[in-house]
């Protein structure tokens, strides 16, 4: 301890890159704060500064729709006969058939266990009433998919062919996964006009880049050698691409397929929200628009099986194979047309099947007495995470607390009394040789006390700077301010705030839970069981049907989007704490048990230091995850960003959609470098 | 066919040089030096580039077995796959059987590579999706051999390389050692002019490696290619090699015999290297020798000037008697032949 205070004097003279980022913060922040009341534009950005960038953003995309709207409806037209057999096909064959095909596939791709999965999976589907729309929505990825991958493949083989080419595709691949689902579709909209024809474009457009990311990947890592054998092979070049590199990148592009096949996936049921299509992600809108939840959950549900299926079937495909029997493949096959042709009279209209309705009904019921037995505590739940939490974090304390929820009003003696608590704070650990530490710990008194919502924008813009500068640099600190200032101009400011702070809690949550649990399942391998497979299923389920229980339990509102985003986004932080945390290398424990570390020293002194860069990264996933989600949240109510783009797509309005998408994509864009500069340097100071 | 005094491989002044505008750099370089090799690569250092391989000069003779040997770093593997053309050569010449190949075009360049080259590499190199007898016949594949002609001529290189009974095995189903024999049947399968074997034995455990060092030389006796061979290991190098050029940081400091390595090594820098090395096993007796009658004693073991230098040794022993061995005390144990002593101080040859 003397130690620390004898280094002191020279600490305190000589201030770190990341004191002097807080401490200028900090500075801007008062000031806005204290000049407030004479210079109110220091805190609202003013409505007469706004530029119509919106409606410019809105006219000329339509002038350039307009422009290439008969290229698209040609395209459209195109489109529509492959749908329309695909529709057909999966329409019309009777499901037996349709059963045995997806029986017989699993078998063939991965023995008795994929062949249970599908036939199960199937006949859940056949039960459950959807199988009509669930064939419909089958149709739309059977026809996106294979468009999807032919584009993405074909850019991933451009972009590695051509190395100029290759850093542009990934700067565009890197901003195609922060735009917002929702965003694609305003304009899509306008060209395509409503229909299906939108839903398989989108999808197509939004399943393509994982396609695209895991062919260069998969090129790029093969191995040397083998590239260069193929070149002294006499190969031209032709040769050694489709002859040796794609085959060796086999692995790699397979996991380009399951991820372009579950993009795709959760695409077309995104996509059910422009309506005018008979889909399973439409049953679960109206089911759950019209509060029938039990409906709403079977549906759900059926999508859920079907993500699964598909997975884990493509996920086989990566994975090294074992041979099996053909011969099973083609029994099961005539099993199901003899079966066919046996009960062809016989055969239930899969639509008139209601096996699981009376399930759907009890489930209902079972919510509502549940919802009645329980709804005072859950109700308390509810209002006090919003009262003690959620809403001081977005108005702040000094509006947030008021003396119909806390009991009484605040004043500005509280606030006072606030930051002379927070200073103290601050200067014991400075004291202590923190002195970083103890200007956050300031700042984020300060923002708690104006909530984000109402944080001044000077303030924010320094803070962004700060960040980025001691995160990666001058160029993202230029890069943060310039992108954030096109925000601010546009207009859409405090609904970038508002989706800030919302994303913001959910992350923080997130980071905190998810790395306990992380850090559990690293330390006691039981917990892990548990948690991986329901991590498993969360990031198999599409994104939509987050929505429907946290909606059954908990109504419409803010609440109930962050418990969705929370779920949502919690599995990356849960993965990357637990990988990084278990992946010590082995000599370095070796060494500090040998030194007589205890097992809590060892987590503290060697596993954790050495998890961070990946911890940070599974903080970078849960970031981005969560901006995903904040968009489809919008539909049980959020405000912000996500609502602005899901009215937008209502309305019509591509101005809107697309400055809106485009902010949520600065927000996660910045974000994200952000996370990565850290994690950057966490790696460069370990060495890795 | 070339002609006895063309060498299959020449390089003269040849460098390659990494940094955007490469070329440029080492234009002006080597004007503002006027031509120093050492200086204008100091130059291009200061600068940022690196000069990986710098102004090499060597021959490869018709059937020369010729090792270039240097330490990780030291710019033999660049100088390895600029001489292939895996990489573009930043200034100079190679000649390939009198045909200059830097700035050949892509297609004369595949032309040659189909007929007149073959290569090993380090980590075999081996295209895990096709079985051994595919990757052998690939290089006849991509010229449109048939599949008949090309099954039977891997078959040959794979009896060659003892790999009989494995033709149908993918790569991740081999041993170390046997992926090699499949790089090697490879690297044969259009029955090349010119080898290149980039530290091909590097991978493997020490006995496998002197079994796959033992068979290579046994397939060259037959076959008497052009070999560049890559090695860290002097005394791999010194096993197989006809000639020896040591490259450090880039340039090639010392080319000879593994005899001229061993005992005349010109800096202190090929001293350290052949210094664990049992000379006696590596230099002959015409490397030590005085030409010209000379003055001489009346015995005469037999020498000849290819004989080893342990092996000239155990000759000359032989004239002595044997002479006695004396335990702690000073009494007579044993009488020992001093060419036994000689003897057993030799490395069995293998």
């Amino acid at each position: 301890m003397s130690a620390s205070v004898d280094v002191l004097p020279v600490q305190s003279a000589r201030l770190t890159a990341g004191s002097w980022a807080a401490l200028i913060t900090l500075v801007v922040g008062a000031v806005c704060l204290a000049l407030e009341p004479i210079a109110p534009w220091l805190v609202t950005w003013p409505a007469a500064w706004v530029l119509p960038a919106t409606d410019w953003v809105g006219t000329g995309l339509a002038w350039f729709l307009n422009g290439i709207k008969p290229v698209a409806r040609l395209f459209s037209d195109i489109m529509a006969y492959p749908m329309n057999w695909a529709n057909f096909v999966l329409g019309k064959t009777p499901w037996p058939i349709v059963i045995g095909v997806v029986t017989a596939l699993g078998w063939y791709l991965g023995g008795l266990a994929m062949a249970s999965l599908g036939f199960f999976g199937l006949s859940f589907v056949l039960a459950s009433g959807y199988w009509a729309e669930s064939m419909n929505t089958l149709a739309l990825v059977a026809v996106s998919v294979p468009v999807a991958l032919i584009v993405g493949g074909a850019i991933g083989i451009l972009a590695n062919e051509i190395p100029r080419l290759k850093s542009i595709v990934q700067a565009v691949l890197d901003v195609m996964q922060t735009v917002p689902t929702f965003a694609y579709l305003t304009p899509l909209l306008l060209l395509f006009g409503f229909g299906p024809v939108v839903g398989l474009i989108a999808s197509a457009i939004y399943a393509a880049p994982p396609m695209a990311r895991n062919v260069m990947l998969g090129l790029e890592r093969v191995e040397h050698e083998v590239k260069e054998a193929a070149i002294m092979s006499g190969g031209n070049r032709f040769q050694q691409l489709f002859q040796v590199e794609i085959p060796s990148a086999a692995t790699q592009i397979m996991v380009g397929v399951n991820q372009c096949l579950m993009a795709a996936l959760s695409m077309v049921i995104i996509a059910a929200v422009i309506g005018g299509f008979n889909d399973i992600g439409w049953e679960v809108l109206l089911t759950m628009r019209k509060a029938q939840f039990g409906e709403s959950l079977l549906a759900g549900l059926v999508i859920v099986v079907f993500a699964v299926v598909i997975d884990r079937m493509s996920g086989v495909l990566a994975t090294e194979r074992q041979r099996h029997d053909t011969r099973v493949v083609w029994a099961i096959l005539a099993f199901a047309a003899v079966f066919t042709v046996a009960f062809w009279a016989r055969l239930p209209n899969p639509s008139e099947l209601t096996l699981l309705d009376p399930v759907a009904q009890a489930v209902d019921q079972g919510l509502t007495d549940f919802t009645l037995t329980n709804g005072a505590w859950l109700d308390a739940l509810k209002n006090n995470s919003m009262f003690y939490v959620l809403l001081p974090l977005r108005i702040g304390l000094d509006q947030a607390v008021l003396p119909f929820t806390w009991g009484f009003l605040w004043t500005p003696a509280m606030s006072y009394g606030l930051f002379a608590a927070g200073a103290l704070m601050a200067l014991l650990m400075a004291w202590r040789g923190h002195v970083t530490g103890g200007l956050t710990v300031l700042i984020a008194v300060g923002m708690l006390e104006t909530g984000i919502a109402n944080l001044p924008w000077p303030f924010v813009l320094t803070g962004a700077a700060a960040l980025g500068w001691v995160a990666g640099g001058r160029r993202l600190a230029v890069l943060s301010v310039v992108l954030l200032s096109t925000i601010l101009v546009s207009g859409l400011w405090e609904r970038a705030l508002l989706s800030l702070y919302l994303s913001g809690a959910a992350v923080f949550s997130c980071a905190v839970v998810g790395g306990m649990i992380g850090l559990a399942s690293a330390v006691w391998e039981p917990v892990w069981k548990v948690v991986r497979p329901i991590c498993d299923m969360l990031q198999t389920i599409p994104l939509f049907v987050f929505l429907i229980p946290v909606l059954m339990v908990f109504q419409i509102g803010e609440f109930s989007a962050f418990l969705a985003i929370c779920a949502y986004a919690i599995v990356p932080m849960i993965r990357y704490t637990r990988h990084g945390l278990v992946n010590t290398p082995d000599e370095m424990m070796e060494a500090a048990i040998s030194s007589g570390a205890t097992e809590w020293q060892i987590m503290r002194d060697v596993r954790a230091p050495y998890a961070a860069p990946t911890i940070l990264l599974g903080l970078n996933q849960t970031i981005l995850y969560a901006f995903a989600m904040l968009v489809i949240a919008a539909l049980i109510g959020t405000t912000g960003l996500g609502q602005s783009i899901y009215l937008a797509l209502g309305q019509a309005d591509v101005g809107l959609g697309i400055s809106a998408g485009a902010a949520m994509a600065i927000l996660a864009l910045i974000a994200d470098r952000m996370v990565q500069g850290f994690a950057e340097e966490k790696r460069k100071a370990l060495g890795l | 066919m070339t002609d006895a005094n063309t060498p299959a491989i020449a390089c003269r002044n040849l460098w390659q040089v990494f940094g955007p505008g490469a070329e440029k750099a080492l234009t002006d370089a080597l004007a503002r030096s006027g031509g120093d090799a050492d200086k204008a690569a100091a130059d291009l250092r200061e600068r940022g580039y690196i000069p990986a391989v710098q102004d090499a000069n060597f021959d490869v003779r018709d059937g020369e077995l010729f090792v270039i040997m240097g330490l990780s770093g030291s710019g033999k593997s660049t100088l390895i796959r600029c001489i292939s053309q895996l990489l573009p050569g930043t200034g100079g010449e190679i000649r390939i059987e009198g045909e200059n190949v830097i700035g050949a075009s892509k297609k004369q360049l595949t032309e040659l590579r189909r007929k007149k080259l073959g290569m090993v590499f380090q980590h075999f190199g081996l295209f895990p999706h096709m079985t051994v007898a595919e990757n052998v016949a690939y290089p006849l594949k991509v010229q449109g051999v048939g599949r008949k002609e090309r099954r039977a001529r891997a078959q040959e290189v794979i009896s060659l390389v003892g790999l009989e009974g494995r033709e149908d095995s993918f790569p991740r189903q081999l041993s170390g050692g046997q992926r090699q024999r499949v790089g090697i049947a490879r690297s044969l399968a259009v029955n090349p002019d010119i080898w290149f074997l980039d530290e091909p034995f590097s991978a493997l455990d020490p006995l496998i490696r002197r079994q796959l060092q033992d068979e290579f030389l046994r397939i060259q006796a037959t076959l008497k290619k052009s070999i560049v061979f890559i090695t860290h290991d002097i005394a791999e190098a010194l096993k197989l090699a006809d000639r020896i050029a040591i490259m450090r940081d880039g340039k090639i400091v010392q080319i000879g015999t593994p005899a001229d390595i061993v005992l005349r090594p010109v800096d202190d820098y090929v001293r350290e290297f052949s210094k664990d090395v049992a000379k006696g096993r590596h230099a002959r007796v015409a490397s030590v020798m005085h030409e010209g009658e000379g003055e001489r004693g009346p015995d005469d073991p037999g020498l000849t000037t290819t004989m080893t230098l342990d092996e000239a040794l155990a000759h000359c022993m032989e004239l002595y008697e044997p002479v006695p061995v004396r335990d702690k005390s000073g009494a007579i144990v044993g009488t020992v032949h001093p060419s036994d002593l000689a003897a057993a101080l030799q490395v069995d040859e293998t």
